[in-house]
């Protein structure tokens, strides 16, 4: 089994609010997906299990949404967000600055695997443009001395 | 640490400033749940909705339909189980008032539900918040916990026989699921694909049961209403419009932040007195006014109040009041390579209009921005755009096909000159 | 019951059915009233996605989905207005964009509905100068079918039909927008009894079944309908007939039957009509033991000869009848007038059982079981008993379902008697004790009714004709009678004339 007794316990949790039991699936993912760092396929195959679906179903899921990742990643997930209002205050740039900074191109992961990098849509911070999100966090109003500061402070 | 951006508030922005104002406690001491208390004690549900119909308020989602009207949908007579969604899937470019509103003022949008709740006899309500808005779950979430811990949700919501409770789902990362059915679907454990209507989620909604959905500002503006009266709100905006707006002001701007004003208030109001205009001293060239999907206008048509019905006499939308501001540098094309990536990278895939069409967009914008357009394209563009127009499941093939038929329409000189110089003629316009 | 108008007609529609669904109903889809389709299909769930099927409903500023838009007493549609083609044309176009430009080496050439739609509902150029999508082709699916990902236009039937037809669910739609793709879970097969029917319901070349494919340009079939043999459900079906060969099976749609669909094992059984052991000529044994081919008239006069010794010495009640479930009804009714007219009293029909599921498959292999029965020929285990127990000297057995493990096992028992004489469509062990061996017809070739589990009496045609020497057993045994000079029998056999005497053929379809 590659989904833990504590994953499979919060998973329950969510289980019990909702009405169906699939009504879990997605708050599942985010479970898994932390503790895991990806959704391999015998991940969703366990996950199917739990949710008594097929694992195509789980794996459909996991390719629709942004946020999960049927391949391994970076120990951090950098996500520079380059939609219009962002781009107009220089966001493309900065990830442009910032891929030659880590030697990687953007939706790749650094030869260490400490970060994947990558552009993301709209993350409703464009009042504070240009920014990047690592994992939860969103920092904001960023230049390229800040960023660097951000992504070099990474383990 | 107070709202970091520049910002001018009404009734529904008034504490942003105040952290206290995110706690029950401090949402209490002003004035927090004396209108849903109120409301669930001496209201009936159905004077509730008459009276929320009467104030004229319109969902702040994008498409502005009367949100008195939409709860009444809701069927009376059916044993079922009902629900209420809280659309917190911003994910509409240039839109982030609804997840500053989670983040300061999350007792103020428990409020709404439990009144939108009352009104609609729901007894759930799912927070479906998209999944990057991390922070603002958590300040939801704390919310609800404060609110169940002191009996304002439970069995016996604010001491009365009502049971509510809210449970917040998390996205993970899809534009699509903003659209009410495909936040349905992927409220249910599903890919985020919009259902066809028939049936509609007043008939069969999330899990299958009676649904209503409501967005975060919306429900945010149910207390005042609630406390004020309909004619109270209606001294606000237009006459079609009542009520004020959080636009959320960004681009080329001194002041990017998020402006609570009447709806009505003009374009270059908004842009030039409160935001500041653009820096340097360059002028405007064109301002998206409500969010990525609604068309765009030039310098000269600014002078519009900002509602409905005035905007649609300028062929856009008030969307979701994400007013996006491009200075005269700003290649239009360069704008709708970025727009129709977004939405050839967010179309979620089921009708053919929408997957075939937004692909073919970007790829004819980049082409063109690359110097290897033709005039030919130019026409080919809105074609396609006029075929997906109003011919897909939802509404995303219009959001796809209104800038690019709004760039156009403005900026057609722009695409013009790309083709006849075969390069961008736009060497200062922000970069790619 | 609601009445529309459909471009002009007048229609009674049931309540609660959407406009396609009603068209189809009184059979004018397609057959009266063009509304072109991709994702929707009759016996699948209405996704709603194509967008082809748009209709112009008055009253609506908006075109609607037929698939999806609910009849409403009234209710007036137009489905060839400009508006209504030019969206056609639309979705035509934009479905071409990234759609290969194969079709002279594509297997669906021919009965592609991108083709024929493009070529009646679409623009005479395409305006794309985007490069096609790329994606991957000849994806091995699983046993019986290959994936070109390119060619799919994502209609989803097969995705739907997967998971609610065998409920299987092998097959989903990954990421989104234009890189949607069709897969199955990593490592995993499109692999159920039903996987082939996904080939037929994808408009497009996208799924081929490995069985057919390259086979044969689809214009040069003759399609022939038909009943499939394999089980007992009777599943219309067309033989896809070309050059006197059956090169596949295709359902054909009967809605009491078999909806759409056939299993894959009778698909596949359309390999028996051509199959390399088939009895192709008469037989008889020689002195030396031996069997030796001969001519039909000497292979009945020496059955025939050997029947007459034994019945004028020891009478008819030493002969016993073994009907076939794979005979057709009127094959049962020739044995049982021979029967009747030698006086032959102990009489069984032989029937295979095996696996059967909820949906097509029954337990019985065969297509006539309830025919025979319906004919009296009835259980076998009484006939059996009677041979074990060495109360039968002669035996005329029709197809060899005798020899099934579940019912004599081995020929050991049939080894001492007088005389044998198999009527059969394929050879077998009961060569072994056989004196005489006449070579019958299958299903395919020869006229007739077969009646299903259900009692549906369904008719047969002669799709192909053999390629060697071969009779309806109907016929074998009439020339027997006659030659055995039994009353009523004058060698000749009519099938069209015995079907009046079928039980249940009055109603049949």
């Amino acid at each position: 089994m590659v989904i833990s007794g504590d994953a499979r316990n919060a998973i329950d949790a969510e289980i019990a609010k909702y009405p169906q039991r699939r009504g879990a699936l997605l708050p599942a993912l985010h479970i898994v997906q932390k503790e895991l760092g990806h959704i391999a396929p015998e991940t969703a195959s366990e996950l199917a299990e739990m949710f008594e679906l097929k694992p195509v179903d789980v794996m459909e899921v996991v390719s629709f949404y942004n946020m999960f990742s049927a391949a391994p990643q970076g120990r951090h997930h950098v996500y520079v967000c380059t939609n219009l209002p962002c781009s107009l205050r220089g966001a493309r740039v900065l990830l442009k600055q910032l891929e030659a900074h880590l030697g990687v191109r953007a939706s790749a992961t650094t030869d260490d695997g400490r970060i994947t990098l990558g552009h993301e849509e709209c993350l409703g911070a464009c009042a504070y443009a240009p920014m990047l999100r690592v994992g939860e966090t969103y920092h904001e109003n960023l230049d390229l001395e800040e960023a660097k500061r951000i992504l070099d402070a990474l383990e | 640490m107070g709202l970091k951006v520049p910002h001018v508030t009404n009734y529904l922005s008034e504490h942003f400033g105040d952290d206290a104002y995110a706690t029950l406690e401090g949402y209490r001491a002003r004035g927090g749940y004396e209108a849903a208390s109120k409301t669930l004690r001496d209201m009936a549900p159905d004077d509730v909705v008459e009276l929320v119909k009467s104030s004229g308020l319109q969902g702040r989602g994008g498409a502005g339909f009367s949100t008195g009207m939409k709860w009444s949908f809701m069927p009376t007579d059916s044993d079922k189980p009902k629900y209420l969604v809280c659309n917190a899937d911003e994910s509409e470019p240039g839109s982030f008032k609804d997840r500053i509103l989670m983040e300061r003022a999350p007792h103020k949008i428990l409020e709404g539900i439990l009144i939108g709740a009352w009104a609609t006899g729901a007894e759930k309500t799912f927070v479906y918040v998209r999944g990057e808005y991390a922070y603002g779950a958590d300040m939801l979430q704390r919310a609800i916990d404060e609110a169940r811990a002191d009996g304002i949700l439970g069995n016996r919501a604010m001491g009365t026989d009502f049971a509510h409770d809210v449970v917040i789902t998390r996205g993970a990362g899809a534009y699509i699921c903003g659209e009410e059915t495909g936040l349905l679907e992927s409220l249910e454990g599903k890919k985020g694909q919009p259902r066809k209507k028939p049936p509609f989620p007043a008939q069969y909604g999330a899990f299958g049961m009676p649904t209503t959905v409501n967005n975060v500002e919306t429900f945010c503006h149910a207390p005042h209403i609630l406390a004020n009266g309909a004619e109270w709100f209606r001294g606000f905006g237009t006459e079609k419009s009542p009520g004020t707006t959080i636009f959320g002001v960004s681009g080329h701007v001194e002041r990017a932040g998020l402006y609570e004003l009447p709806l009505g208030t003009r374009l270059d109001e908004i842009v030039f007195e409160h935001a500041g205009g653009v820096p340097g001293g360059r002028k405007v060239k064109g301002v998206i006014p409500g969010g990525m999907s609604m068309p765009i206008l030039p310098a000269g048509l600014l002078d519009v109040p900002m509602a409905n019905e005035f905007l649609r006499e300028r062929k856009t939308m008030l969307g979701t009041g994400g007013v996006m501001v491009m200075d005269e540098t700003t290649c239009m094309v360069r704008a709708a390579c970025v727009i129709s990536y977004f939405f050839r990278d967010e179309s979620c895939g089921q009708c053919t209009q929408c997957r075939e069409g937004t692909g073919w967009i970007h790829k004819i914008c980049e082409r063109i921005e690359r110097g290897a357009g033709t005039m030919e394209d130019l026409d080919i563009l809105l074609d396609i755009a006029g075929k997906m127009e109003g011919q897909a499941i939802c509404a995303f093939a219009d959001a796809a096909a209104w800038p690019v038929q709004g760039l156009l329409r403005h900026f057609r000189e722009d695409f013009e000159e790309h083709v006849r110089q075969k390069k961008c003629p736009f060497p200062e316009s922000f970069e790619l | 019951m609601p009445t529309i108008t459909i471009d002009d007609r007048e229609l009674q529609v049931e309540e609660g059915r959407t406009i396609l669904q009603a068209l189809d109903d009184v059979g004018l889809l397609m057959n009266g009233v063009d509304v072109p389709h991709y994702c929707w299909h009759p016996k699948l769930s209405i996704d709603g996605s194509c967008r082809l099927c748009q209709v112009e409903v008055e009253g609506l500023p908006k075109l609607q989905i037929a698939c999806n838009t609910p009849v409403q007493d009234g209710m007036v549609v137009r489905t060839q207005t400009e508006r209504v083609k030019n969206a056609r044309e639309g979705v035509m176009e934009l479905l071409l964009i990234n759609h290969p430009l194969d079709c002279p080496i594509c297997d669906q050439a021919g009965e592609c509905k991108l083709q024929d739609y493009a070529f009646e509902y679409g623009v005479p150029s395409s305006r794309t100068r985007e490069p096609r999508r790329a994606l991957k082709k000849s994806v091995d699916l699983g046993p019986t079918i290959v994936f070109d990902q390119e060619r799919c236009i994502l209609c989803r039937r097969c995705v739907r039909f997967c998971r609610e037809v065998p409920g299987t669910g092998e097959l989903g739609v990954f990421n989104r927008g234009d890189h949607s793709v069709i897969e199955t879970f990593p490592g995993m097969q499109l692999d159920n009894p039903y996987s082939m029917n996904v080939a037929d319901i994808c408009p497009v070349g996208a799924l081929t079944t490995k069985d057919f494919r390259f086979k044969i340009r689809v214009w040069f079939l003759n399609d022939v309908p038909g009943v499939c043999t394999g089980c007992a459900n009777g599943c219309n079906i067309h033989l896809g007939v070309a050059n006197n060969k059956v090169y596949r099976y295709l359902p054909r749609r009967n809605d009491a039957v078999n909806d759409t669909w056939i299993c894959d094992a009778g698909r596949m059984s359309y390999r028996e009509i051509g199959a390399a052991d088939r009895v192709q000529h008469p037989m008889v044994r020689d002195a030396d033991g031996v069997l030796q081919e001969t001519s039909l008239d000497e292979a009945l006069r020496q059955a025939a000869q050997r029947l007459r010794r034994l019945v004028d010495a020891k009478g008819a009640g030493v002969v016993a009848a073994v009907a076939s479930a794979h005979a057709t009804n009127e094959d049962l009714l020739v044995l049982r007038r021979f029967n009747e007219a030698l006086g032959v009293e102990t009489s069984a029909v032989a029937v295979v059982e095996g696996d059967s599921d909820d949906l097509l498959v029954k337990a019985e292999k065969a297509a006539n079981g309830a025919g025979a029965r319906a004919l009296g020929f009835g259980d076998a285990r009484p006939l059996l008993d009677r041979l074990r127990g060495g109360g039968v000297e002669a035996l005329l057995v029709l197809g060899h379902d005798l020899l099934h493990e579940s019912l004599l096992g081995d020929t050991e028992t049939l080894a001492g008697l007088d005389t044998v004489i198999v009527l059969d469509t394929h050879r077998s062990k009961l060569e072994r004790v056989a004196h005489v061996v006449l070579p019958g017809r299958h299903a395919a070739e020869k006229r007739g009714t077969l009646t299903n589990h259900a009692g549906l009496v369904q008719d047969v045609q002669p799709a192909v004709e053999p390629a060697f020497q071969a009779w309806a057993e109907g016929e074998l045994l009439a020339r027997l009678g006659a030659a055995l000079g039994l009353p009523g029998f004058d060698g000749s056999f009519d099938p069209a004339a015995l079907r009046a005497d079928v039980p249940g053929a009055g109603d049949a379809a």
